[in-house]
């Protein structure tokens, strides 16, 4: 009797492999993207000063001693848009807790970030980076490529690809850093 | 019946057996059309990468870039260069190491000639003269896959490749890249150009 449950376990074992090579997937139901990249070394982050749509000012360093999510990204990039519904609500439930959300769009001016902003509705601020200068400066080849900073300013966390910011193992990984 | 059943799962495993090794020494390539759109597309998937190619009409390419500040001119030298929609993922499993590309490498095989990519260096070159805008240039620049790049599990890249063929062209495409340090390679063949045809308005996404 033992004998025959192991050897019915092996058959649906195998059925389900076999099913599983026979019958792909689309590409995006693969993957649960929930994992982030910690940088060897922390290095420093780039500083930088941009506006954001409504006309303020941020610099990275006036948040030192705050975690920070940087995300870089362009209206026309086709996961930049997906993930940021994702984002909102990570920040919805992060932004009472001194975590600070930062978009930076890359050589997109405040009319065209506006508009899209009507389809992708975010709290957090959409910076400016119009003549890229500022992404010239950070470890991107991407979009979108998002980097968590710590409290000391430090590069501490990346992600090339979107990602569901909202999973509780991400939110666990941003809120540990505090 | 417990002796009947023994027979049947005793064959059935001989017969998993038997199949499993049809299906698991098959091409790790899926050919396929978006159902949305009627484009083709070609995916590798296997040894912890999947790149996928989707074509781009060259009508699609045309208006992304002139509505980004190409002149006519500059749009339609791009847009008839082969463009596809290409996605670049590391699949493998937390801790399994980077995957690492560098476009450059890669090999274009059709009419019996090899060449190579139309990468971000050589398009900047290309339209060096053109007298394109710094924006323009910017939402050209970053919307091509990056040339070189190095994935940790999960990460992806979405982006346009280019490979200097006419419209309609087929080609063989070998990619490279290197995981852990060792290089590993791919084939995609057959692939197809996307044919310069003009859809009609909401025919094509």
């Amino acid at each position: 009797m033992k004998t025959m449950s192991v050897l019915a376990f092996f058959q649906i074992l195998l059925l389900g492999l076999l099913l599983s090579v026979g019958s792909p997937r689309p590409a995006a139901a693969q993957h649960q993207v929930q994992q982030l990249y910690q940088v060897p070394g922390t290095p420093e982050a780039p500083d930088f000063a941009l506006n954001d749509i409504d006309g303020g000012v941020h610099t990275l360093s006036e948040y030192r001693g705050k975690v920070v999510l940087i995300n870089f990204w362009a209206t026309w990039c086709p996961p930049c848009r997906e993930e940021m519904p994702a984002m909102q609500r990570a920040w919805q439930q992060l932004r009472e807790e001194d975590v600070v959300f930062l978009a930076v769009d890359v050589g997109e001016d405040e009319d065209t970030i506006f508009r899209f902003t009507a389809d992708y509705p975010v709290d957090f601020p959409l910076l400016m980076d119009i003549d890229s200068s500022v992404i010239q400066k950070w470890p991107v080849r991407g979009l979108p490529t998002t980097f968590i900073i710590d409290k000391q300013g430090r590069i501490t966390y990346r992600a090339i690809g979107a990602r569901d910011w909202d999973a509780a193992g991400l939110l666990d990984r941003i809120r540990a850093l505090k | 019946m417990p002796r009947q059943c023994y027979r049947n799962c005793y064959a059935g495993l001989i017969a998993a057996f038997t199949m499993l090794p049809v299906h698991a020494g098959a091409a790790p390539v899926i050919e396929g059309v978006v159902a949305e759109t009627g484009l083709r597309y070609w995916e590798w998937n296997s040894q912890g990468v999947l790149f996928r190619l989707t074509q781009r009409l060259p009508d699609q390419t045309r208006a992304f870039f002139l509505a980004r500040g190409f002149d006519a001119e500059s749009a339609e030298l791009v847009a008839t260069q082969c463009v596809f929609q290409s996605m670049f993922r590391n699949t493998g499993s937390k801790g399994s190491g980077a995957v690492d590309i560098d476009l450059d490498d890669w090999v274009v095989e059709a009419n019996d000639e090899r060449s190579r990519l139309l990468t971000r260096g050589k398009w900047e070159a290309i339209l060096e003269s053109s007298g394109l805008q710094p924006a323009a240039m910017i939402a050209f620049t970053w919307s091509l896959l990056p040339t070189r790049q190095s994935y940790q599990p999960d990460d992806y890249n979405w982006g346009m490749t280019s490979y200097g063929l006419a419209p309609g062209m087929k080609f063989n495409l070998g990619f490279t890249w290197r995981h852990n340090g060792q290089l590993r390679e791919g084939m995609l063949r057959g692939v197809e150009c996307p044919p310069d045809i003009h859809p009609e308005p909401g025919s094509v996404q």
